[in-house]
């Protein structure tokens, strides 16, 4: 701003910070992060830096702000109003730590051949044929268990019976590092 | 269609149909886009053409649908050369058969290795605390609220032992000595997996036991021991002494245990085999 000391330059960005630091940690709805446009609207045009100064902070606490881009939109669609469209939310940098979850081994072995399975399909693949797939290892019964509930945790979304990449899966799993991960395994 | 009174043009619109078809099954099934010779479909559209010149609305509104059908397909093989030339591409074949090999313990380690999970916490604060209250005051009592939470019509429930001696279908004493029949069975099998007890040499006598079977276990005469890891559920008599007991102080629960034709077949074929 004109005629602002360096000093409140300072507290100002600060401040901003702070602010975008509660907006990306607490939730404020059902799925966890900030849209592009309730960022700017919450800190202002230069929502975008202050993002950058925040990244540069959790870095040091091995977490960072990950930027997830939602569907839709124009191919002339601009930078910035896709980055107001797009979702942002705080994750793990670095998968360093032993156990995050408290979900049983044969579950996560689900969700791991599940995701990976539908990202082999080019990132969709009918429900029936991802059923036929898992039975090889587990029981029916679980498998549909399982798959409402990779649904409704927002791992793999559903629409006609054709499962695909949700959007929790695609701010918290690295899919290439998947894939290399159950390759050379 | 009042093309197809011509043969010749009903052999072209067939022709074309098809291709129009397998078009759609591209889209719908996610099948390699290159098994459509793009060459050949436009050939075939400019033949018919040239021979049969299109003239009706019928016709020019299949050539626009061809024409679409056929965009999109080009548009798939855009799509489908971007995808396998990106560093995601790994053949689905060879990756469904390493998952296959794979322990679930393996396949764990490599989603934890690749996870990256969000961080998120949820608060209530005082302003929030506000809201709920300024909710619940503005509520209505429940009793007010009937239409809200509609009880279930009684048309709608499934028919008790009750009923059906009332219709006169069963009568309390066949019914008390079918429950004692199956009691005996089970005291002289002891514990044993329960479908192994249920399923006999027929489907409908199967289900009939089935159904006898849960008035044992709601009335604490059989224990159902479930272990849910295995999918496995035994069936027990219970110890006579303690029948009334649990009878009295069990707390009631539901547990499901399906049955169907398929299982029954199922476990046919495995009595045949042993």
């Amino acid at each position: 701003m004109e005629g602002e000391t360096e000093e409140e330059l300072r507290t100002r960005t600060e401040r901003k910070v702070k602010k975008a630091a509660q907006l990306l940690f607490f939730r404020q709805h059902r799925i966890p992060g900030v849209k592009g446009w309730e960022l700017k609207k919450a800190l202002g045009d230069d929502y975008v830096e202050v993002i950058g100064v925040l990244n540069s902070a959790l870095d040091k606490l091995g977490m960072e702000v990950k930027r997830i881009s939602e569907e839709g939109g124009g191919e002339g669609e601009g930078k910035e109003k896709r980055a107001e469209r797009d979702r942002f939310m705080i994750v793990l940098k670095s998968p360093v730590i032993e156990k995050a979850s408290g979900e049983r081994i044969d579950n996560v072995a689900m969700l791991s051949a599940t995701l990976a399975y539908i990202i082999s399909k080019q990132g969709k693949a009918s429900r029936k044929a991802v059923e036929d797939f898992l039975s090889a290892k587990f029981p029916k019964q679980r498998i549909y268990f399982a798959l409402d509930r990779y649904i409704k945790q927002g791992y793999v979304g559903e629409a006609d019976k054709v499962l695909y990449i949700g959007w929790r899966a695609r701010a918290e799993v690295d899919r290439k590092a998947l894939l290399d991960l159950i390759l050379g395994a | 269609m009042e093309n197809y009174k011509n043969p010749g043009k009903q052999m072209k619109f067939g022709e074309l149909f098809r291709l129009l078809n397998f078009c759609r099954t591209i889209q719908t099934e996610g099948t390699d886009p290159f098994d459509l010779d793009v060459k050949k479909f436009l050939e075939t559209l400019k033949q018919y053409h040239k021979t049969k010149k299109w003239k009706s609305l019928d016709d020019l509104l299949l050539d626009a649908e061809a024409i679409a059908e056929l965009a999109k397909i080009i548009e798939l093989q855009g799509k489908w050369i971007k995808d396998r030339s990106s560093s995601f591409y790994i053949d689905p074949v060879l990756l469904e058969l390493k998952l296959k090999m794979l322990e679930p313990q393996q396949l764990a380690t490599a989603f934890f290795n690749s996870w990256h999970p969000i961080i998120a916490m949820d608060r209530i604060t005082p302003q929030r605390l506000q809201e709920g209250l300024a909710y619940w005051n503005a509520l209505l009592p429940f009793d007010e609220r009937n239409d809200e939470f509609p009880f279930p019509s009684a048309i709608e429930s499934a028919f008790g032992i009750e009923d059906l001696i009332e219709l006169n279908i069963l009568s309390k004493t066949e019914f008390d000595d079918s429950i004692k029949a199956v009691l005996n069975d089970l005291e002289a099998r002891g514990r044993i997996e329960y479908h192994d007890f249920i399923y006999g040499d027929a489907f409908e006598t199967s289900v009939k036991k089935a159904y006898l079977t849960s008035y044992l276990v709601n009335e604490g005469k059989a224990e159902l021991d479930i272990n849910p890891l295995e999918e496995e559920v035994f069936i027990s008599p219970s110890n006579n002494a303690n029948v009334n007991a649990k009878a009295d102080h069990a707390q009631g629960r539901s547990i499901p245990v399906s049955l169907s034709y398929e299982d029954w077949l199922r476990w046919k074929e495995k009595q045949k085999r042993n």
